[in-house]
């Protein structure tokens, strides 16, 4: 079902965390709230499910409109970040409480249980407490317990954040397919850009109660719209240059290197200061325009290798780099920059 | 530091000898208590050996030596050198005396009078009649309401005073003669003949458990529950208001109570204009006093489940209301599938603590109603402390008192044992299963 937040307001008090936010999200889509704390992603989650009253705006599932519907009302499931599960119920009670509560009869419930359960595998743990169960257990047990009452939304709050990381990777993949074989409308709110850009149909990236951009996960990373959003996606993350836009090129300022740019985005602002993104995969030796630094930090991940560059004036270059390098700390190197994929700033920030 | 351990055993020592001088030495002396005859009467050190009218009764009914016991009552008069002495030093007439001697001496007479009559037939007789009397007094002999340290002086005594015993007389007479107290099962059996036991019994139970329920475990969870669903400020507030009671000193809080109830006091003044006759509304009649039994008890009692309760809930995850919000669950639904089976063990723990001190104290009842009106309200530990510490007659039965004691802390076993198997014990505290 498509949801819309209508010009959604927030506050806490005289806190306004919120303002006027739209968001639209498809039928069928699974859409990422991505943002630091205090964003306002879970805030938004909190208010599509009900459990927090919106302060201005509207919320509408499909063409109804659920702003002042309770959350008993809403059906919408939710997946918590500490799963939620009761304690003093079984795995099947807790799974089938929502339906308890609609007072279905009981055999009703028990093929309802059973189905879900099944999809999401844990058929063999109805009659555990959720206290016998492991993390991924637990998370499986609360998305089967979100998904029973085959809700019209399904919200997810950092549901892989308490989970170690194997499991989390595995459980990213499961979410995704019990999302895709359902067909259920998903809003994964999270803080981790990989769990947004590998799960989600689309990403909505916040910052300070305003959505900065939303589109898709790799079109968001080949051009986002401000430097925030670059350094947001993508680990290990995007480095910074400061310098200047002279006669078609950007110049920087210590080692003068010159890096010609394209003429959409150097027309009309000659002269003007700016900051170019230069991802650590476009950073690499033997290629590109040269820039002269000094190796400060190695970090073996195993099939890649991080390298800190260090320029003359303490900026910091990262170059992530697949082959073997022979390149040691201390070293003096010269390597290139793409300057096909290079990004550039405004002084605000505001992509070029 | 291999004198840690002893070292700790020294630290611990001030408490040891508190906990063993102000806790198991009255528990233990009171279990011994409680088999025993212990009353004012006896003492409680060990007793000496009398001949009394309170004794003469068991020997006649229990022994049937109603002859003995005759005999053993009777007063006798004989003319001897002790007396004659004592009666020289009253001041007594010497002619007289000197006369007694020689026509009398050895001689012994059943009772006064005849003596009297025989001081009379003297030559030198006093004046008087109180001369007579000063004189005659003297020569009484008698081992009634004589207190001997040892049997065996009481036995010399007797064989002086000419009554031959059988051994079965001496036996019986040990047993009645004896004033201290002595081991008995008597306690026991006194307490199942008494029907007032059985009343005091239906009492306690009704008390205990009518304001355990209605309160100190009912009122209590409506008042955490309700303030849960509050705002912060406002919970507070009532949560504060609801423990006064519970820092008001006992005495002040039944105070207030008794003004309400006096037939001069707030109730009578409000209650006279619409028809009712002022009068004491608390002593006035059985039901109204177990009223005000309860609410004095209850209105203090349900402010520490309160508390509990309290805290147990916001000890709940926020993220499970949120859950169970979303899941569909209706308030109602809430308290009865969230709250209520996550406040299970803080529901056992209160109910078996205010079990218990319900059913041990008495102090807002005895300060209250004092067990009235006509006994109505009295409960077993006010009953305990009324026998064995606080009697009018002045007769204070420790004994008894003790042994009723010994029984309530057998209820409070029993009712303790049968929560934890109400409550599932064993389940409620095993050690979770995780993989």
């Amino acid at each position: 079902m498509r949801i819309l937040l209508d010009k959604f307001t927030k506050k806490f008090g005289n806190l306004t965390v919120i303002d006027e936010m739209d968001l639209e999200i498809h039928d069928g889509e699974m859409i990422a709230l991505l943002g630091g704390s205090g964003c306002g992603k879970s805030t938004t989650l909190f208010a599509i499910c009900g459990i927090h009253k919106v302060n201005g705006g509207r919320i509408l599932f499909g063409d109804k409109d659920v702003t002042n519907v309770t959350s008993q009302e809403r059906n919408v499931g939710v997946v918590f970040q500490s799963f939620a599960l009761y304690p003093h119920m079984s795995v099947e009670q807790n799974i089938g409480f929502p339906l308890k509560l609609r007072k279905e009869s009981q055999s009703e419930i028990k093929r309802k249980v059973d189905e879900i359960a099944e999809m999401v595998h844990i058929e063999n743990l109805l009659q555990r407490r959720p206290g016998e169960l492991s993390g991924g257990q637990q998370q499986r047990v609360a998305l089967a317990r979100a998904l029973i009452r085959r809700p019209d939304v399904l919200l997810l709050d950092e549901p892989l954040a308490n989970l170690d990381a194997t499991l989390r990777l595995e459980m990213r993949s499961e979410i995704r397919r019990i999302q895709r074989e359902t067909g259920i409308t998903a809003v994964l709110v999270t803080h981790d850009q990989t769990e947004a850009m590998s799960m989600c149909d689309r990403i909505a990236i916040m910052d300070a109660g305003k959505i900065v951009q939303i589109t898709e996960p790799k079109d968001m990373y080949d051009n986002p719209v401000s430097d925030f959003v670059a350094g947001f996606l993508g680990s290990p993350p995007i480095a910074f240059l400061s310098g200047q836009i002279k006669d078609g090129n950007f110049i920087e300022p210590s080692t003068k290197t010159k890096i010609p740019l394209s003429g959409n985005i150097t027309k009309n602002h000659n002269g003007r200061n700016v900051r170019i993104g230069v991802r650590p995969e476009f950073f690499q030796p033997g290629s590109g325009i040269t820039i002269g630094g000094k190796v400060t930090f190695i970090e073996s991940q195993g099939r890649e290798t991080l390298f800190n560059v260090t320029l003359s004036n303490g900026t910091i270059l990262r170059s992530i780099q697949g082959k073997r390098s022979e390149s040691k700390i201390g070293d003096q190197v010269e390597w290139g920059i793409d300057a096909q994929k290079i990004l550039v700033f405004d002084e605000d920030g505001a992509r070029l | 530091m291999g004198n840690s351990k002893h070292l700790g055993l020294f630290l611990l020592a001030p408490a040891g000898i508190f906990v063993i001088l102000f806790f198991l030495a009255p528990v233990v002396l009171t279990g011994v208590f409680g088999f025993t005859n212990m009353s004012t009467a006896t003492g409680i050190t060990g007793g000496s050996y009398m001949v009394s009218e309170s004794a003469m009764r068991p020997l006649r009914s229990r022994f049937g030596e109603d002859a003995l016991a005759d005999q053993l009552s009777k007063r006798i008069y004989t003319i001897d050198e002790e007396g004659l002495q004592a009666a020289a030093e009253a001041g007594g007439d010497a002619a007289a005396l000197t006369e007694l001697r020689s026509n009398f001496f050895n001689e012994s007479f059943g009772n006064r009078r005849e003596v009297e009559t025989a001081i009379k037939s003297l030559n030198a007789r006093p004046s008087t009649t109180r001369g007579i009397k000063i004189i005659s007094a003297q020569f009484v002999k008698s081992v009634i309401n004589v207190r001997f340290d040892t049997f065996e002086e009481l036995l010399t005594s007797i064989a002086d005073f000419g009554i031959e015993l059988s051994d079965d007389q001496i036996e019986a007479l040990a047993d009645v003669t004896y004033t201290g107290w002595t081991f008995t099962l008597q306690n026991f059996k006194t307490m199942v003949e008494l029907p007032d036991t059985r009343k005091t019994l239906i009492n306690t139970l009704f008390y205990v458990f009518t304001t355990l329920i209605l309160f100190n475990t009912g009122f209590a969870l409506v008042l955490s529950i309700s303030t849960h669903y509050m705002p912060t400020g406002p919970a507070g507030f009532f949560r504060s208001i609801w423990l006064l009671p519970r820092v008001t000193p006992p005495v002040l809080y039944v105070l207030m109570w008794k003004w309400l109830a006096w037939d001069t006091g707030f109730l009578s003044v409000i209650l006279e204009p619409m028809g009712f006759a002022p009068r004491n509304w608390m002593l006035d009649s059985p039901t109204n006093a177990w009223v005000f039994i309860i609410l004095i008890n209850g209105i203090v009692g349900a402010s520490m489940g309160m508390l509990i309760f309290s805290s147990a809930i916001k000890a709940i995850p926020a993220s499970l209301f949120h859950a169970s919000e979303v899941d569909g669950a209706t308030r109602r639904q809430q308290i009865w599938h969230i709250i209520l089976p996550q406040l299970r063990w803080p529901i056992l723990f209160i109910t078996i603590y205010q079990t218990l001190s319900l059913l041990t104290s008495f102090e807002y009842i005895l300060l209250a109603t004092d067990g009235g009106p006509g006994g109505a309200t009295e409960v077993w530990a006010l009953s305990t402390y009324l026998k064995a510490l606080q009697n009018y007659g002045g007769a204070l039965q420790y004994g008894y008192g003790a042994a009723l004691s010994l029984v309530l802390v057998v209820i409070g076993i029993s009712v303790s044992l049968i929560y934890l198997k109400l409550f599932d014990f064993k389940n409620l505290t095993a050690p979770p299963k995780i993989e």
